[in-house]
């Protein structure tokens, strides 16, 4: 019992380190969080009739990303060419409802709700992004990585003017 | 001869004016020739229900791909104008567009994106309908209706539609000229997405929301290659595409009826998959096949709303293609939700399927890295069109850009076509497409 309370401890206080970095814009210290093998996707979410099966689609992805891609993200938003985030969003993600599906000694997955709270320039209507996260975390030499992270949005049609924010 | 209201030195306030007048104050204000767009245009609301009126209750609309509904019972829900409709492979083998309307008391038939069904249930009292539109049952209806109501006359309200390369358009307008007729020479350009080759719907649409007027989406579309040079400036910097001014080589071409398209080329590198250059040739005409060949992008806009857009760029070593396209859906004076669906040759690997549909993420769609920098553009335009003393001073904005230019003779597709993708002159010409389509009687 110890143990899985340690884990939920240490897992959860990774999230919110992470969501730490991306609030402050701290984006090379983000993209050390990854393994190198990794993959980041938000299939779409759809309308449907039925409840017994996915209401979303791997055929779309939002994002569909890896470590080279990601890359070119963070490094386009170092340029100072990068309009969509020049000024940057002031963005709070709240992380919450930690919930580990599976572990190992080195692996973990695990899900939790994600609300995005995202603010530009002065308008003070609220861009808010609200989903459900499910990651799988691998350990390497001892810390905690981040191999895959699968973004299922809460909106089928977005409520925010792009995606140039991690998720 | 009546003086107009700028002259008189009156405060021009739509709100106040009758039809005739708004029309006139039009007619007065926006002088696309002369490369004046006035600010107001961009988000006034009596300027959006006329737009309503005149534009999407009369053009051909964009729907749907045929791919997304291959079987009999497939559909998908779509906007058009300010209306839902549903977009049903029937049962009877054809296609149908029907009013998203249930014809008992109005109650929105389907709520699903897309799916596949016989027919559909309206969720108020039950009333049943095909997927063909015809009302096929009425709970209870011998004890409700005696026999008074007419099954036969209250089926959906089928809207009339038409197809080219795969693409399904609709119009509410049953005097509008055939589908073919006001594509016109712009198909020749739509070939070059659609009928390449087999080409396939990679999955549901995806949809954002931005604050901006759905004009700002087709100017930018018919004409604006400029503003990649700063817009887009990020992805020169880090080396994605050659140079800055990259996005000048090639053409500008208006081909009528508000469509017209930018060419980039040439690409030193052949953009698409090598083993179908078989199919290519035998589906496209050799001039076709020549642009294929040498194509860097193609950015095309059939009006009102329509984007489409082949784009390349070297992605893991590779010289790699993406096919796209969207609707700039207008949901009020100041607001796009944004369609984009991605496209791909039937009969390529499944490796370049990846490729290519990651290519698209990555630059094209919500988190693209092109399209983020525009939707700010747009949004801040949109709020700064807005206001009093606009409309008192009638500010225009400057689409004077390639004003002293000639068309070049000697391009092999049809239509007007500018060597140099900088200029404005298909803007002028969108412009101008639409206040002729405002300010009809
Ligand atoms: S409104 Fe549809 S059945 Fe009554
Ligand atoms: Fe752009």
């Amino acid at each position: 019992m110890k143990e899985v309370i340690e884990l939920q401890y240490e897992i959860e206080q990774w999230l919110y380190h992470e969501a730490h970095l991306l609030d402050n814009l701290l984006f090379d210290d983000w993209l050390e969080l990854f393994d190198e093998d990794c993959r980041y996707r938000m299939p779409l979410r759809v309308n449907l009739q039925e409840k017994d099966v996915p209401d979303f689609t791997d055929d779309t992805l939002l994002f569909d990303d890896d470590m080279e891609t990601l890359t070119l993200r963070v490094d386009r938003l170092k340029t100072d060419l990068a309009w969509a985030e020049t000024p940057p969003s002031r963005t709070r993600r709240n992380v919450g409802n930690v919930r580990i599906q599976e572990y190992n000694e080195n692996q973990v997955t695990v899900k939790s709700n994600l609300l995005l709270y995202r603010s530009r320039s002065t308008e003070i209507g609220a861009e808010l992004v609200s989903g459900e996260r499910t990651d799988r975390l691998v350990k390497r030499s001892g810390k905690w990585r981040l191999q895959e992270r699968t973004f299922i949005a809460d909106q089928t049609t977005l409520g925010t003017r792009n995606l140039a924010i991690f998720v | 001869m009546t003086l107009s209201i700028i002259d008189t030195g009156k405060f021009p306030r739509l709100e106040d004016m009758t039809k005739s007048e708004l029309i006139q104050h039009l007619k007065e204000t926006v002088k696309p020739e002369e490369g004046i767009i006035p600010a107001y245009i961009f988000s006034h609301p009596k300027v959006y229900e006329l737009e309503m009126e005149k534009i999407f209750l009369k053009s051909w609309l964009f729907l749907a791909h045929k791919s997304e509904i291959p079987n009999k019972g497939d559909f998908v829900t779509r906007q058009m104008g300010e209306h839902s409709v549903i977009v049903t492979h029937g049962s009877d083998g054809d296609i149908h567009v029907l009013l998203n309307v249930c014809t008992h008391r109005g109650m929105k038939l389907c709520r699903m994106d897309h799916g596949n069904e016989k027919s559909f249930v309206c969720p108020y009292h039950g009333f049943n309908f095909k997927n063909t539109g015809d009302l096929a049952g009425v709970p209870f209806q011998k004890e409700v209706y005696g026999d008074t109501l007419d099954k036969s006359k209250m089926g959906l309200k089928e809207i009339r539609h038409d197809e080219y390369a795969g693409l399904i358009f609709a119009t509410f307008n049953e005097e509008a000229v055939p589908l073919d007729e006001y594509l016109g020479d712009i198909k020749w350009y739509l070939d070059l997405a659609f009928n390449r080759a087999e080409m396939e719907v990679q999955g549901p649409p995806m949809k954002w929301v931005v604050n901006a007027s759905w004009k700002l989406g087709s100017d930018n579309t018919i004409s604006d290659s400029y503003h990649t040079l700063v817009s887009h400036g990020s992805i020169a910097k880090l080396g994605l595409v050659p140079s800055g001014d990259y996005s000048k080589y090639g053409y500008q071409i208006y081909t009528g009826n508000g469509h017209g398209l930018n060419l980039g080329m040439p690409n030193p590198h052949f953009a698409f998959p090598e083993e179908l250059t078989e199919e290519y040739k035998e589906r496209l005409s050799p001039e076709q096949w020549g642009v294929l060949e040498k194509l860097k992008n193609m950015i095309v806009c059939v009006s009102p709303h329509m984007m489409i857009l082949i784009s390349s760029m070297d992605f893991k070593g590779k010289q790699v293609s993406n096919t796209s396209f969207r609707l700039w859906q207008p949901k009020g004076p100041d607001k796009i939700e944004i369609t984009q669906w991605q496209i791909v040759e039937k009969n390529a690997t499944k490796e370049w399927k990846e490729l290519s549909n990651q290519t698209n993420s990555l630059t094209f769609g919500a988190s693209g890295i092109f399209e983020q920098d525009d939707s700010e553009n747009w949004t801040d335009i949109t709020q700064n069109s807005k206001g009093a003393y606009h409309l008192q001073e009638n500010t225009f904005f400057n689409y004077t850009q390639g004003m002293h230019k000639k068309p070049v003779d000697d391009f092999v597709g049809p239509g007007i076509a500018y060597e140099n993708k900088f200029n404005e002159a298909n803007a002028r010409a969108f412009f101008r497409n639409w206040l002729d389509q405002v300010t009809a009687e």
